[in-house]
């Protein structure tokens, strides 16, 4: 038995087993039981499966548009992707350390990236850029296989305590609170953000433990007091039998979750939408099954798996959007046109020779370079054959374009005509099209101050907080030095989300959400309360969303945004939202 | 198992294409194979492990082949490294990406 102390932000006491989650980058660390470890084998297999059949589909359209001598690079790809030093060593971590598959991926490129640094020649360096590739596909299409660490986190088959380095509200809401009964963090910074999470969630929570995640092997019975902020690991079987029964006492009292039919409401009655944030058509099911009203977020750019956009064909595009479409008719589905160079969500550029076919001046794609409609407008042919098959596959369902990363009214009238030329050629080759409404992705600040004209040129307005909050605050959230600035209750942020707001409201046009903000579940009800009713996010983190839209009153959190927006810093108006939402108890249904 | 000493006849020495072409031969044999280089040994069916003993023109490697068909997977190997990975001795190619 060994006793920890850190800060109890949520009271209760939780017992169970481990199951330790480390964050690092965008990839979880997962340890697996001893019984999963063939699953996390088997979709490693899948991924990289699924990988070979994109290279080979990569490589063929290649050689056929471009030549033999870059299709090359694809074999030499393919071989990277059998190599018993990548994919073998990655299975053989997952058999000996028991860790997701995902991870051991990035540890077995970690190990081969170091000798490869250790090299004098030059040229065998750069093949690095090759391996980070063939890594990062698998990483990718781990992502989207059955038994990934996404899945793992919400697939439990019993009670449990999360033990993690810290926890990030985007997961958070993709996690099975029903049964994760408490958790602990290394982690004691955002203590007010943590605290407010975990109350909303009904579960024990003690920050602030420094090395927890550390120290509980996965699967060691772990106890939570968070009244205390005392943490026990391997603690005495009366201790335990002491939680268990006062755990149930609270839990007990805590409301079922609804299923998901009828659209969400306040709990004063506002109807919210709630739509999915999908990458591929494949994703359909798993958005209906969640209960999204719509796709309010297809990433078009996971069509091209990591290959230039102009080797993506009309009909290729076609097929996929229709698909899309039809399976959701008549629901709305919203298809973002290629934002190519959004490192976060894109695959990076296979290679240096391949980007100068499409980056004139052999430029490489900045953040706040050449993507979105940038690209869009620079490149007539690629962006209007995805305007084409788009135009088609809009006469099979409720079908909305969205054009990302705009920063002017300029940019949305330059799009404009691009729409209307694909439309005379559609109609000049006497092919079947329908029609789409447009949308503005609101991402820049500068479209952001402008929202009131910018909604005249559009028909919708979807706000991307992710990138939204990195230009405003002018924080890049991969430079560790200062991504802890990166903070969604900026009141710089929540003013310029209501100033877009308003815009669009002016001019009678519907605006939606869509980014991390959307699915935590702490800033929810705040956007709520902003006047925003309508969300989008990843289908795992709509059911958590659904519930908390039901909990909140929107009269409620109309006051309580107004009194945010007055506060000077994140730290107040933190502080003020823990005080207030003690006090509301916004979440648990207390009001009825 | 049977072993065979070889000297990297091209100017270009292992590089990718080089690399590549070995493993892909040497993946058609059922043997197990191996390429040492001093003290370093890898699996020669592994691209990354012919890269990793970044091996330049002159170098003098061990190729180890265990199995069925030892004895031809050897013959060919030492052919192709002696035979210069058939490509031509000059510089030329090497500004190239891979080209397998």
């Amino acid at each position: 038995m060994e006793r920890l102390k850190g800060i109890g932000v949520s009271g209760g006491l939780a017992v169970g087993p481990a199951l330790v989650a480390i964050q690092r980058t965008q990839v979880i660390r997962f340890p697996v039981a001893p019984r999963r470890v063939g699953r996390e084998l088997a979709a490693l297999e899948q991924a990289c499966g699924r990988s070979r059949e994109q290279l080979r589909q990569i490589r063929d359209r290649i050689a056929q548009l471009k030549g033999k001598d870059l299709a090359a690079i694809f074999d030499a790809q393919l071989l990277l992707l059998d190599d018993p030093l990548l994919v073998g060593r990655a299975a053989a971590i997952i058999r000996d350390e028991r860790v997701n598959a995902e991870w051991a991926v990035q540890r077995a490129l970690d190990e081969v990236a170091e000798v490869f640094n250790d090299l004098a020649d030059p040229y065998l360096r750069e093949r690095k850029g090759d391996l980070q590739d063939v890594a990062g596909r698998l990483r990718l299409n781990l992502r989207g296989e059955k038994g990934g660490a996404r899945d793992l986190l919400r697939d439990l088959d019993a009670p449990c305590v999360l033990v993690a380095d810290e926890l990030v509200p985007s997961v958070v809401a993709q996690l099975d609170w029903d049964l994760i009964r408490g958790f602990a963090t290394d982690a004691g910074s955002r203590t007010y953000h943590t605290a407010i999470l975990a109350r909303s969630l009904g579960v024990a929570a003690v920050v602030g433990l420094r090395d927890i995640s550390g120290r509980v092997p996965p699967g060691a019975s772990v106890l939570i007091d968070g009244d205390t902020g005392e943490v026990v690991i391997d603690p005495e079987p009366a201790l335990c039998r002491e939680a268990e029964t006062r755990g149930r006492l609270a839990r007990a009292q805590q409301p079922q979750p609804q299923p998901a039919q009828a659209p969400a409401r306040t709990h004063d009655g506002v109807a919210v939408s709630l739509h999915a944030n999908i990458e591929r058509s494949d994703d359909v099911a798993a958005a209906l099954g969640s209960g999204a009203e719509g796709i309010g977020l297809y990433r078009s750019e996971f069509l091209l798996a990591g290959a230039p956009p102009d080797v993506a064909g009309e009909d290729e595009q076609y097929e996929e959007y229709r698909q899309v479409a039809e399976q959701m008719a008549p629901r709305p589905v919203t298809i973002r046109t290629f934002d190519v160079d959004e490192r976060q969500l894109a695959h990076p550029l296979v290679d240096a020779a391949l980007d100068a076919r499409w980056f004139p001046q052999g430029e490489r794609p900045g953040r706040a370079g050449l993507r979105g409609i940038r690209f869009g407008l620079a490149h007539p042919p690629i962006f209007k054959t995805q305007l084409r098959a788009l135009l088609r596959a809009a006469a099979h369902g409720s079908l909305r374009i969205l054009f990302p990363f705009v920063s002017s009214v300029q940019d949305v009238r330059g799009a404009k005509t691009l729409l209307a030329e694909a439309r005379a050629e559609l109609a000049a080759r006497g092919v079947c099209y329908g029609t789409a409404a447009v949308g503005v992705m609101v991402e820049i600040p500068s479209a952001a101050f402008t929202a009131s004209t910018l909604a005249r040129e559009a028909d919708f307005f979807t706000i991307g907080t992710n990138d939204l909050i990195q230009y405003t605050l002018a924080v890049d959230r991969t430079d560790e030095r200062v991504s802890d600035r990166y903070e969604p209750l900026h009141p710089a942020v929540l003013r310029l989300i209501r100033q877009v707001r308003r815009g669009a409201v002016r001019c009678g046009i519907p605006v939606s959400v869509c980014g991390e903000m959307a699915s935590d579940p702490v800033l929810l009800p705040l956007l709520v309360g902003c006047g925003l009713t309508e969300f989008s996010m990843t289908p795992g983190a709509l059911p958590m969303a659904r519930r908390v839209i039901e909990d909140t009153r929107a009269a409620d959190m109309a006051r309580i945004a107004a009194r945010v927006l007055t506060l000077g810093t994140v730290d107040e108006i933190e502080q003020y939202l823990l005080d207030t939402f003690g006090r509301y108890t916004v979440y648990d249904g207390a009001h009825s | 198992m049977t072993s065979r000493a070889v000297v990297v006849a091209n100017e270009l020495g292992l590089h990718a294409r080089a690399a590549a072409r070995f493993v892909q031969l040497a993946t058609r044999f059922q043997s197990q194979i191996r390429v040492g280089r001093d003290t370093k040994m890898m699996d020669g069916k592994s691209i990354l492990g012919i890269l990793l003993l970044a091996a330049a023109q002159g170098t003098t490697l061990t190729i180890t082949a265990d199995g069925p068909d030892e004895e031809p997977a050897i013959e060919a190997l030492v052919r192709l490294v002696e035979a210069g990975f058939a490509e031509p001795t000059d510089a030329l190619g090497r500004g190239e990406s891979w080209n397998v």
